[in-house]
């Protein structure tokens, strides 16, 4: 790894980010099982495994650290490097917004606009080709779902499937 | 005899006009999912186990088997005609399948395959029917001690042979062991980690959680890289190998089959190691390993039979002692689960039509894939030509659908989406899935049995060590989480660390 990948010490090493990351979980689980209490070792309570557990997440996370420091990692920004990183956050964005969507909205009218957007967006798919994808599919799944299996997929406020 | 009278009784079960359907649907699906890059047996699994509610657990359990290892079959095909491997056990067939396909071997190079698959298959099916019931009698006399020792053994093996470092896939088991522990407490019912949430009393559900780390994290990482296809175009003839070429594969196959079946068995393993210790084992022993990486057809023989292999011998540790030794079979657990099944020693005397209707299912899966894979080849590189813009919004459907129908609940769509980012983050910075996901099936197992065996012992930490069975697993677990420490060894480790979620 040259200079800009393979870097100590610094806050764009991701290693140490995710070691970070790791130690704060560890910490928060070692007082998650601390509030549950512990027990005795003849009678363990609630939060005796996730207490144990959180400490060895400690230690772990620890390890991480102790190597990022030590022989460096790469920055957060080479692991996107030579990618097309848009367009997972696109993916994202509409995922998050469907599930924000599906419950008020039913499934039919969150669906069917989700799958335009990724027919469309990501690697974009001609129209004539998109549309009808992304129409039939969300309604032949439907069909299938609510005719033959006879399950109930949301409705949403519009009472719409 | 005994054991001739329950396969006969499991053939009874195994051919019924419906369980033929679903074992039909599980290897024409699992062909699917194999041959199709982008998609694995374990996101095809999760979408299909609320389809398992609808039929009896034969038929269900009989389908999620098919798609295993029907997933095995298919793999290879995209790995020789693509370049891309169509699941992570058949990453190492890319390299010389790939080479003899584009010499205008493709043909010789998917029959070897098959027919190595099938005699591996077969062989598999035959000792997990020979082993599955001794080792079951065995298995009654573990106690809690025994069975928690052993689940440390599984997860340990299975971050030591985790790509990456061993410390970030022992953190990564670690979330996922609290990840299991959230909701009732299955001791005195007290609410862990559920933050007032109603949704999360019964725990967080295995298939949002691997459907997003699993299937939208994969698509996640797909999108953000072109994917090339190197389809080779020419017409596929010659699918039987000729004379040479079999008398090539016999070694590789037998000893493919022997290794894949036993490093199946053990936890942790699986079909992904089993393939990629077979190819070493084959270079090592070739009077020629420089034709490795050329074409050669030991290089597809031997993984290929050894992934189905292990494929098989991966159903003895669920089957005998309730414990999956790796996340696909963890899922196929969901569906006993499912069912209200326990599986474990009592399984095959309690359930035999069950076990044995799915030993038998196997071998008829197996006859079904010989004749989906060969005569029907040019189905699958029709299919390989379907562009990924239009595969993986249908894919994320299919999760989307697949997860609501498991549970009727809009909450476990958000997890799996959470989920979806943060897998794909983690892989990203190089935490890989598959020891969270196992972890977080073992998880509520292993603090049931850590605490159980406490209480019995009356706090006596050393019977972990002095009862027999525990003790030499702890020892295995403790020289394999010392041994990365080692700089020969842990060269060593890396070479033979596997991409669970490839």
């Amino acid at each position: 790894m040259n200079n800009q990948t393979n870097v100590k010490l610094r806050l764009s090493n991701s290693e140490l980010w995710g070691g970070l990351i790791g130690l704060g979980l560890g910490g928060f689980v070692i007082w998650q099982g601390l509030k549950l209490k512990l027990g005795t070792i003849n009678d363990p309570g609630s939060g005796y495994v996730l207490f144990y557990t959180g400490i060895l997440m400690c230690v772990f996370a620890g390890a991480i650290i102790v190597s990022a420091i030590t022989e460096g990692g790469p920055t957060l920004a080479s692991r996107w490097e030579n990618m097309r990183w848009s367009k997972p956050l696109l993916l994202i964005t509409c995922l998050t917004a469907f599930s924000f969507a599906l419950e008020p909205l039913g499934f039919l009218l969150s669906s069917i606009p989700l799958m335009l957007l990724l027919l469309r967006l990501i690697d974009p798919v001609r129209w004539t080709l998109a549309v009808p994808i992304a129409v039939l599919v969300p309604l032949g799944m439907w069909w299938v779902l609510k005719r033959l299996l006879l399950i109930q997929l949301p409705s949403g406020l519009f009472g719409i499937g | 005899m005994d054991t001739l009278v329950n396969v006969a009784h499991g053939f009874g079960v195994a051919l019924l006009p419906i369980n033929l359907l679903y074992c039909f649907i599980g290897v024409f699906i699992g062909t699917l999912v194999g041959v199709l890059p982008g998609i694995g047996p374990i996101s095809a699994m999760s979408l299909l186990l609320p389809v398992t509610l609808s039929g009896t657990p034969e038929s269900g359990i009989i389908m999620m088997a098919g798609i295993y290892y029907g997933s095995m079959y298919g793999g290879s095909t995209t790995s020789i005609l693509v370049n891309i491997p169509g699941e992570a056990a058949s990453v190492v067939t890319c390299i010389d399948g790939h080479q003899m396909a584009k010499q205008g071997r493709a043909g010789p190079a998917l029959g070897i395959s098959a027919f190595g698959s099938f005699a591996a298959g077969t062989f598999a099916l035959i000792a997990l029917m020979l082993v599955a019931p001794k080792l079951a009698s065995v298995a009654i006399a573990f106690g809690p001690a025994e069975y928690f020792s052993l689940m440390v053994l599984g997860l340990v093996v299975l971050t030591f042979l985790t790509q990456g470092s061993m410390p970030k896939a022992l953190l990564m088991a670690c979330i996922g062991v609290v990840l299991g522990l959230v909701g009732l407490d299955s001791i005195n019912a007290q609410p862990r980690l559920t933050f007032g949430r109603m949704e999360l009393i019964d725990g967080i559900g295995l298939v949002p959680v691997v459907m997003g780390l699993f299937g939208v994290a994969e698509v996640l990482l797909n999108t953000e890289q072109a994917i090339k296809r190197d389809i080779i175009n020419t017409k596929i003839t010659h699918l039987l190998p000729n004379k040479e070429d079999w008398k090539a594969s016999a070694g590789p196959v037998g000893r493919g089959t022997i290794l894949g079946f036993f490093l199946g068995i053990l936890p942790g393993g699986g079909a992904v190691v089993a393939s990629f210790a077979s190819y070493a084992l084959e270079k090592r022993l070739s009077k020629t390993p420089e034709r490795f990486g050329h074409g050669a057809i030991e290089g597809v023989a031997g993984p290929e039979s050894a992934n189905n292999a292990a494929a098989g011998g991966a159903f003895i540790p669920l089957m005998t002692l309730g414990i999956p030794p790796n996340v696909v079979m963890a899922l196929l657990l969901g569906a006993f689960v499912i069912h209200g099944l326990q599986p474990g020693p009592l399984l095959i005397t309690q359930n035999p039509g069950l076990f044995w209707g799915i030993v038998a299912s196997m071998y008829i899966g197996n006859v079904m894939l010989l004749i989906l894979n060969l005569p029907m080849i040019g189905m699958w590189v029709q299919l390989l030509k379907l562009p990924y813009n239009i595969l993986f919004p249908l894919i994320i459907l299919f999760t989307i659908l697949g997860v609501y129908c498991s549970s009727n609940n809009v909450f476990d769509v958000h997890v799996m989406i959470a989920f979806g980012i943060i897998g794909y983050f983690m892989r990203k910075l190089g935490y890989e899935p598959a020891p969270l996901v196992l972890a977080f099936v073992l998880g509520p197992m292993m603090e049931n049995n850590l605490r159980k065996s406490l209480i019995l012992s009356q706090g006596d930490l050393w019977t972990f060590v002095q009862r027999p069975i525990s003790g030499v697993c702890l020892v295995f677990a403790l020289v394999l989480l010392i041994a990365p420490l080692l700089p020969s060894l842990r060269k060593k480790r890396e070479l033979v660390a596997l991409d669970e979620g490839a």
